[in-house]
């Protein structure tokens, strides 16, 4: 029972931040929207089409009764072909993406882009899910909080887990794609058809690298340390392989035809919504 | 043990650790500084890059030269160096040291300190006797530790030292080796021949005696004009001047004179001239820088203290501003003690002065013992009042006249008067008369022969204010005025100081109590070595009273105060025939010839170090002072320092605003939504005021009963709401104080439109009941239906505000005194100024009340309507007013008895 509790608790906690959160993504999608106003609006998400007289293939559950009710015949009630896409996302989960140097983790700006880019999509008709959560991918505000609250679950994964993903499905991935075995995760879904963006996070800290003296250098995730006498000895070697690194990513990600976008967290999030947005409605 | 420099080691041992310096050396080289932690996810990619300085010597060299730096000077401090040479002891034996610790020995007590700190030095390992002349008995042979504590402990005396006991103890030592003999002198001859002979039994003995002798202070004589002061010294040689001082009670220097001894003089006289006041002040006289209890003479305390008793017969506790005794007491405090009470307990305390504020007739049998008491040389001030009308006893100087005369008032036809210039005769000739003393009401004096020899004061219509006559060897006074400013403004004048202090001066000042009444006096306070007040310990014996001025005094009777609370005499350690004369012989100088330890300035200088070496590892490691949140904490200094200042003329400001105009007030609530109504309801009041009545309010202030000054307002309107705070303590006292003395609040509950639900548990009386909790609130009665609130200004019935209906509450006046009813048997109107200090209501008047910045009124009043606004206001002015004035308008009630009585004194 106690043990039901502490995990209640320590659920509440987590989620307490999720409306904030998710207000915060909605004003964001509401200042970007305006930049693609009317791209895809229009008739996608519209889910009745049309009544029609009832033939003897249709089965009794496709009856409208309150339709039928109105009049002698019965009527059946026809939905619109539904072309809307789906777009899966995954964020990392790892404890490197809890690092922030200024007043913002990586972690809580991933959240935010992937929040406010999900609204954006649904406002567009699209279906959105994200890996892992509960429910199947749709268009609606429900599925905007199912996605808050995965987010919010417990879980330090970096990975993307197994998922019932379609042919034609897209990813957005947000990681700091500091792990090698997620480029090898993305050969792997490209080669089962997906499509993806990925959406590299970076930290100032980690691109400046603005140490100085005797530094010790820990890892959030139990690898060893180093140290370094003199840690603004070694800035320029580290931003050239910092900087290497990304140009890895990146190109491995235009191999495979995906797209990877690079967003510090001392920039405005507005930027680097408008460019995914744009990835992601270009497909 | 270093030729050139005169350095010592008290343990050279602990430098061999100075060898270790090196192993110290290369430990600190290969132990880098602590390294700066920080979390950081691309860890990955910092593996394998090289920083060159990623080596054991990360330690600088300029470090490293820091921390051996400290421990060598560590290492310095524990081998116990010492500056100087310590004297060498005479003779191979134990140290024997004579102290002189008498009086004489207080001054420059620290050179012998330090010799006798320099000798136990040198006598390292040998035993050690220490013989003190004066107070602590003489020791046995001690070791180094023991002899170093009583020597730290060892302190002047305020008595002279005995030399034969001191000769005594030395004689009774028994010595194996011959002992290194030194006398610690004070350089004064005092029976010395003993202790000579005792000393010169051994070899070699030293006799150190100061370069500069205590000079000692004889007893005081007082004369007409202050104190004639006598100064002391040992050595009738060249010219030598000194200071000595009068020092108040609490150790202030109250005068000051300079005495010069003439060539060949021992004895300096002097002068402190000083005013009577003064004098009374003074605890002591002193010879500045002297330090011993020889240079200070005490005086006898409550000798010529004037002491005065105030008798009055209206008690003013409560509205002090009002009191006779408060004027009085606060212009005589400074000149004499003042005790209150009746008169026979205050012949009973020996006053020398008796003031009678308003009393008529003294009673029975205390008119003898006044009578004795005058004619004894005391002096009887009285003053007039509302009895003294009445008619009066016969100890007055001049016969009175029934009834008084009233001038400028509404009633009257002339203006108030100024004084005229004193006469001659007068001893308040020479005051300077301010030109607003006026009076404008007096009792007067019987025309007689007499009067014009005993008018002391007079106002310019040539009646006598002040009348005197001489009865005995006392003075009968008599001030035809009250002793409060209700009849004239004199006594809120200077010149009522100026006078009363003259008349205290004409006084003969009874003599306190005899001290032959005790028949031992104990110690009250006693004076240490260097002549600070201790409190008396458990030897310090009481001594009989008869004996007392032949008292000499010793450690059982060291010089202090002896005696009861506030009768005591004072004994001194130089009497009158006190002599001093100095020490023959060879004398050694008290010199600097004293090592310096120079371990507690290593041990700082290491101490140091460290921090500043802490400060660089912490500088290493890459904490750099913030420079912004520098720049910013001193930015945030210097835009509150003005804040500050400003916030302080804002008060001054709110106060002049408060102080120069009689203004409606408000108590702020901190809630936005009632205090705007609060203000606007007492808008609209203030525009129904100016617009009916005569009196014009400027715009109201909304006060906080924690931070203003609740004192200039007459009236305060407070709603109650259940969100407000509660008051601090402060606050508290703060309203307490402000319905103690006159003001008027009214508490408006505010929550009639609570309709049913209202009664003892509706949420603006439980807030009531919260704010006022901690306050002494009166008796509240349920407003009488003649009260003057009923009409102030407006007859009314009722007081409805937004609401109507409710019942309002107000002070339980005090049932009518016997007699004294009027013929409809109602309540009279109280003695003082009878305002009920708190109305409560529920009616919420200030939104009935209120108006918008147009003049339109805000809410619409319920049930009644304008009809009911309308009689909102009128509630709201008598309200005003019955704050404003008071009972004057019960007082109408007796205007056929006023008029009746006027019209009896014309004719």
């Amino acid at each position: 029972m106690s043990n039901f509790s502490a995990l209640q608790h320590e659920a509440d906690g987590l989620s307490a931040g999720l409306p904030p959160l998710m207000v915060e993504a909605d004003h964001l999608a509401a200042s970007v929207s305006l930049g693609v106003h009317g791209r895809r609006r229009a008739g996608m998400g519209e889910s009745f089409w049309q009544f029609r007289r009832y033939e003897h293939h249709d089965s009794a559950a496709a009856i409208d009764w309150r339709q039928s009710a109105k009049s002698q015949h019965i009527f059946v009630r026809e939905r619109e072909w539904e072309a809307a896409q789906t777009v899966w996302f995954w964020r990392d989960a790892s404890a490197n993406m809890a690092f922030g140097s200024g007043r913002v983790s990586k972690r809580q700006r991933a959240d935010l882009l992937l929040l406010s880019l999900a609204s954006l999509l649904v406002r567009g008709g699209e279906r959105v899910g994200f890996v892992g959560m509960e429910g199947a991918p749709a268009s609606s505000r429900l599925a905007l909080t199912r996605i808050g609250r995965a987010l919010f679950a417990r879980g330090d994964s970096a990975l993307p887990p197994r998922a019932p993903f379609a042919r034609g499905n897209q990813l957005v991935w947000f990681s700091d794609f500091l792990d090698p075995a997620a480029l090898e995760m993305m050969t792997d879904l490209s080669r089962r058809g997906m499509s993806g963006h990925l959406v590299r996070i970076v930290d100032p800290a980690e691109e400046d690298f603005p140490y100085n003296g005797r530094t010790r250098f820990e890892s959030p995730v139990g690898e060893n340390d180093e140290i370094f006498g003199r840690a603004e000895r070694i800035r320029s070697a580290y931003r050239t392989r910092f900087t290497a690194h990304g140009e890895r990513v990146s190109d491995a990600a235009l191999k495979l035809g995906w797209t990877c976008t690079t967003h510090r967290t001392d920039h405005t999030p507005q930027g680097s919504l408008i460019a995914l947005h744009a990835a992601i409605g270009g497909v | 043990m270093l030729g050139f420099l005169p350095l010592s080691f008290g343990a050279p041992l602990i430098l061999t650790a100075l060898l270790a310096l090196p192993v110290l050396w290369w430990l600190l080289r290969v132990t880098p500084p602590l390294p700066r932690r920080t979390l950081f996810p691309p860890l990955r990619l910092l593996r394998g890059l090289q920083d060159e300085e990623q080596t054991p010597a990360a330690t600088p060299w300029w470090l490293l030269l820091l921390r051996l730096l400290a421990a060598a000077l560590l290492i310095l401090a524990l081998a116990d160096p010492l500056l100087g040479r310590p004297p060498q002891l005479t003779a191979p034996g134990p140290l024997v040291l004579v102290v002189d610790n008498g009086w004489t020995a207080a001054k420059d007590w620290n050179q012998r300190q330090e010799l006798i700190a320099d000798l136990l030095h040198s006598a390292r390992g040998r035993a050690v006797a220490i013989i003190p002349t004066a107070g602590a008995a003489p020791t046995g042979l001690l070791n180094e530790g023991e002899a170093a504590r009583i020597a730290k402990e060892l302190k002047p005396m305020p008595w002279p030292g005995d030399r034969n006991a001191a000769a005594a103890a030395l004689g009774r030592f028994k010595f194996t080796a011959a002992p290194a003999l030194y006398w610690l002198s004070d350089g004064i001859e005092n029976n010395s021949k003993p202790l000579r002979d005792a000393l010169n039994r051994y070899d070699g003995a030293l006799v150190y005696a100061p370069e500069r002798l205590a000079l000692g202070l004889l007893p005081v004589t007082r004369d007409a004009s202050g104190f004639a002061v006598t100064a002391l010294r040992a050595q009738p040689g060249a010219m030598q001047e000194a200071e000595v001082a009068a020092i108040g009670r609490r150790g202030e220097t109250l005068a000051a004179t300079r005495v010069r001894f003439a060539r060949g003089e021992t004895r300096a006289r002097g002068h402190i001239a000083l005013p009577m006041e003064v004098r009374n002040a003074t605890a002591r006289l002193a010879v500045t820088g002297e330090d011993s209890a020889g240079a200070v003479q005490l005086l006898d305390k409550g000798a010529a203290q004037r002491s005065a008793g105030i008798v009055s017969e209206t008690s003013g506790e409560g509205q002090p501003l009002l009191s006779d005794v408060y004027y009085i007491e606060r212009a005589l405090s400074p000149y004499a003690e003042i005790s209150k009470g009746t008169i026979s307990a205050l012949l009973d305390k020996n006053v020398s002065v008796l003031l009678l504020a308003d009393v008529a007739q003294i009673s029975g049998a205390d008119q003898q013992r006044v009578k004795d008491f005058v004619a004894k040389g005391g002096m009887l001030i009285r003053f007039a009042g509302d009895r003294v009308t009445n008619g009066t006893d016969d100890l007055v100087p001049v016969v009175l006249r029934v009834g008084g005369r009233y001038l400028g008032s509404a009633m009257a036809w002339s203006a108030p008067q100024r004084l005229a210039p004193f006469s001659a005769l007068s001893p308040f000739n020479g005051l300077e008369i301010p030109n607003e003393v006026t009076v404008s009401r007096q009792v007067l004096a019987e025309p007689s022969s007499e009067i014009d020899n005993r008018a002391w004061a007079r106002l310019s219509d040539g009646t006598p204010l002040i009348t005197a006559r001489g009865e005995g060897q006392g003075w009968i006074v008599m001030f035809h005025i009250t002793a409060s400013p209700t009849w004239s403004s004199l006594p809120i004048s200077g010149l009522y100081v100026d006078m009363l202090k003259r008349l205290m001066a004409l006084s003969a000042g009874t003599p306190a109590r005899d001290l032959a009444g005790l028949t031992s006096l104990p110690p009250v306070s006693v004076l240490d070595g260097f002549a600070q007040a201790t409190a008396p310990g458990a030897d310090v014996a009481p001594i009989p009273a008869r004996q007392f001025s032949r008292t000499r005094v010793s450690p059982r009777h060291p010089p202090g105060l002896y005696g009861a609370h506030e009768v005591e005499s004072a004994l001194n350690t130089v009497a009158a025939n006190d002599t001093l004369t100095p020490l023959q012989g060879t004398l050694q100088p008290y010199g600097d010839t004293q090592a310096r330890a120079l371990e507690p300035y290593l041990l700082a200088a290491a101490m140091a170090l460290l921090l500043f070496d802490a400060l660089l590892a912490l500088w290493l490691r890459g904490f750099t002072p913030n420079k912004l949140r520098w720049i910013g904490g001193a930015a945030a200094f210097l835009l509150l320092m003005p804040q500050t200042v400003n916030q302080a003329r804002a008060d001054d400001a709110t106060a002049m605003k408060a102080a120069l105009d009689t203004r409606l007030a408000y108590v702020k609530t901190g809630l936005a939504d009632v205090d705007a109504t609060s203000e606007a309801g007492l808008t609209g009041l203030g525009f129904a005021l100016r617009a009916r009545t005569s009196y014009e309010p400027l715009e109201p202030i909304g006060v906080d009963p924690e931070r203003d000054d609740l004192s200039f307002y007459p009236l305060l309107y407070w709603p109650m709401d259940p969100r407000a705070k509660s008051l601090s303590p402060r606050a508290q006292s703060k309203v307490a104080d402000f319905m103690r003395q006159g003001g008027t609040i009214l508490f408006d509950t505010r929550d009639l439109s609570l309709g049913a639900v209202r009664g003892a548990s509706s949420p603006g009386e439980q807030t009531l009941r919260r704010i006022t909790s901690g306050l002494d609130m009166p008796r509240l009665a349920p407003l009488p239906s003649d009260h003057v609130l009923t009409k102030a200004f407006y007859i009314l019935r009722d007081f409805p505000g937004r609401w109507t209906g409710g019942r309002l509450w107000v002070e339980n006046l005090p049932p009518a005194p016997q007699g004294n009813e009027n013929k409809n048997g109602a309540p009279p109107a109280r003695g003082g100024d009878g305002v009920s200090p708190v109305i409560i209501g529920g009616n919420d008047w200030a939104a009935a009340w209120a108006v918008d910045a147009n003049g339109r009124f805000l809410s619409a009043p319920s049930p009644g309507g304008e009809l009911q606004r309308e009689m909102a206001l009128r509630f709201g002015i008598n309200l005003v007013i019955y704050a404003l004035t008071g009972n004057y308008k019960t007082d109408v009630v007796h205007a056929p008895a006023l008029l009746q009585r006027l019209g009896n004194e014309r004719r």
